[in-house]
């Protein structure tokens, strides 16, 4: 130990700074700071924590040298039109330009598929809620239809398909209340189930049904009841609960339509 | 001004040394304008000849690569007349041409030199930097060096080796950009004179390349003595004489036989038992039934 220091002591020359251009620092301390013990000791192994302690300490040793250099009035920065011979040569970095631009293309083609991918399946995706939406806006159209037909709505509203929907709810409702029509349990069981009714299974000469006898009006049957004595006195009431035959309905569709 | 520091180095190699080590000579050769190139030196030779190559060069330090096995590379640090020498073994060479450094500086322009500050804590590091700092920093005022200053060596100690590298500084506010080459001394012996003398510092974590191959060489085998032996030891498990135990007369005393039971003959069919696996499905079967039987009957 004595020996290397009285070596160097020797050895060491005495020069003014400027000639000798050193710097001994640390490094500069990392703003994104991973805790005390890593920063003492930079692990070996982790390339990219000891590249950038590397880095550190070179950045630590310019940010010093650079100002004391211009105190000493050495310059530091190339004048854009001073051209000299560079350590690597044009070519040299022409090829290391290209590379960087292929490695930069490769990734924007890459990035590009993948969002034609993306795209592509959101377009899917806004086809078949397109479609769909058709779909039931054809369905209600033909259930208006269905309905006017059968003379419930005398309005032609659904003509008119630039009446949005929240105005045409607040029309409908103040009309509705007034109209008479069939109550309205019997109005949402026709919504539900279709202005047709259930037509499958709705004329089967079963033992139910013809056991079930909830559709009989003895009144109705046997033409009696306040009918009778109130036509004359009223007139029309009843007239309204019996069911008129089967050519005056028909009379009476043709007629509406 | 005048060039009053006049320091050359002298770089140059032995016989058999890789493409590699070839461009990194060449490498530093063009970043360090005061350095001179000289041909191949004959392995036959002895290494104080450098010294006498050196003195009829005019150069007063010394760069000298050495390779050995056409594997490892060793690099010589010297002050010629007298001074101390230090032998690295070299590492993890990355050279100019390489694509990934894109850095560039303008050739002879002086650099500046980084170090870490565990370089002024030990003395042999100490002497090291000075080294170092002769060596690797141009004289001012140089005739092939250029003004500027606008790179930046590194010298830093990480895992008891000294890593080199090169920045370009492109800003004033030290944005840095590698320009290459790279290496990785691990410092082996500091000797008092140039290429000789007694032996001022000897470092104890180097480990000779042959000894780290051998070693590589001697855990591979020693696994594989290893598995031989657990082999054999099965084998004799296996092969070992079965010990033949002798029948003891006196274990049949306890035995006592069974009562034997009536034999029983089933003439009716048991009720077998229908495996649930569904409720549900059971409770529909069920109902269809009774269906079944409501509509026959009435």
């Amino acid at each position: 130990q004595d020996g290397l220091k009285r070596c160097l002591a020797e050895f060491r020359q005495q020069l003014t700074w400027v000639e000798r251009l050193d710097v001994t620092l640390g490094p500069v301390p990392d703003p994104v700071s991973q805790g005390a013990s890593t920063s003492d000791a930079v692990d070996p192994e982790n390339d990219f924590q000891r590249e950038m302690s590397f880095y550190r300490q070179a950045q630590a040793a310019v940010l010093e040298a650079l100002p004391r250099l211009h105190k000493l009035q050495v310059l530091t920065r190339r004048p854009d039109d001073y051209f000299a011979e560079m350590a690597k040569s044009d070519q040299q970095m022409q090829k290391i330009r290209q590379k960087l631009k292929s490695k930069q293309e490769a990734m924007e083609r890459s990035e590009k598929a993948k969002q034609l991918r993306a795209m592509r399946k959101y377009g899917k995706k806004v086809q078949v809620e397109v479609l769909q939406r058709r779909q039931k806006e054809k369905k209600n159209m033909l259930n208006a239809v269905k309905k006017y037909q059968k003379g419930l709505s005398d309005k032609l509203d659904f003509l008119d398909e630039e009446q949005t929907s929240s105005q045409g709810n607040k029309k409908g409702n103040a009309s509705q209340r007034t109209k008479k029509g069939p109550n309205a349990k019997r109005r949402y069981k026709n919504q539900k189930f279709g202005f047709g009714g259930k037509k499958k299974g709705s004329k089967w000469n079963t033992k139910e049904s013809f056991n079930d006898v909830s559709s009989f009006q003895s009144k109705v049957a046997h033409n009696k009841g306040p009918g009778k004595g109130g036509r004359g006195g009223k007139g029309g009431k009843k007239a309204l609960n019996k069911r008129p035959g089967k050519r005056a309905r028909q009379k009476m569709k043709n007629r509406a339509r | 001004g005048k060039w009053k520091n006049k320091e050359r180095v002298l770089i140059f190699s032995s016989r058999g040394i890789s493409f590699r080590t070839r461009h990194l000579m060449q490498d530093l050769r063009t970043l360090m304008p005061h350095s001179k190139a000289d041909t191949k030196m004959d392995r036959k030779d002895q290494l104080f000849v450098i010294n006498e190559v050196c003195e009829m060069k005019n150069c007063n330090k010394c760069i000298f690569f050495e390779a050995k096995k056409k594997q490892d590379l060793y690099m010589w640090l010297s002050n010629t007349p007298q001074g101390p020498s230090a032998k690295f073994l070299v590492q993890n060479v990355h050279t100019l041409a390489e694509l990934k450094m894109t850095g560039n500086c303008l050739r002879g322009s002086r650099p500046l030199l980084s170090f870490d500050p565990m370089f002024d804590q030990e003395p042999h590091y100490a002497l090291l930097k000075e080294l170092f700092i002769q060596i690797f920093s141009t004289p001012q005022y140089h005739p092939k060096s250029q003004p500027f200053v606008d790179h930046v060596f590194t010298f830093s100690i990480t895992d008891e080796r000294i890593w080199f590298r090169n920045y370009q500084i492109i800003e004033e506010d030290a944005s840095l950009v590698e320009i290459g080459p790279r290496f990785v001394l691990n410092l082996i012996k500091i000797f008092q004179g140039s290429f000789g003398g007694p032996t001022l510092y000897e470092n104890p974590h180097y480990q000779s390349p042959n000894m780290h191959r051998r070693l590589i060489r001697l855990s591979v085998a020693a696994k594989f003595r290893e598995k031989q032996q657990v082999k054999e030891v099965q084998k004799i498990k296996q092969k070992g004489t079965k010990v033949l135990v002798e029948e003891d007369p006196t274990e049949v005393v306890f035995e006592t036989p069974a009562e034997e039971k009536p034999v029983e003959i089933q003439l009716v069919k048991p009720e077998s038992k229908s495996i649930v696996k569904d409720k549900k499905k059971l409770r529909k079967i069920q109902r269809k039934k009774q269906k079944k039987l409501f509509r026959t009957e009435g």
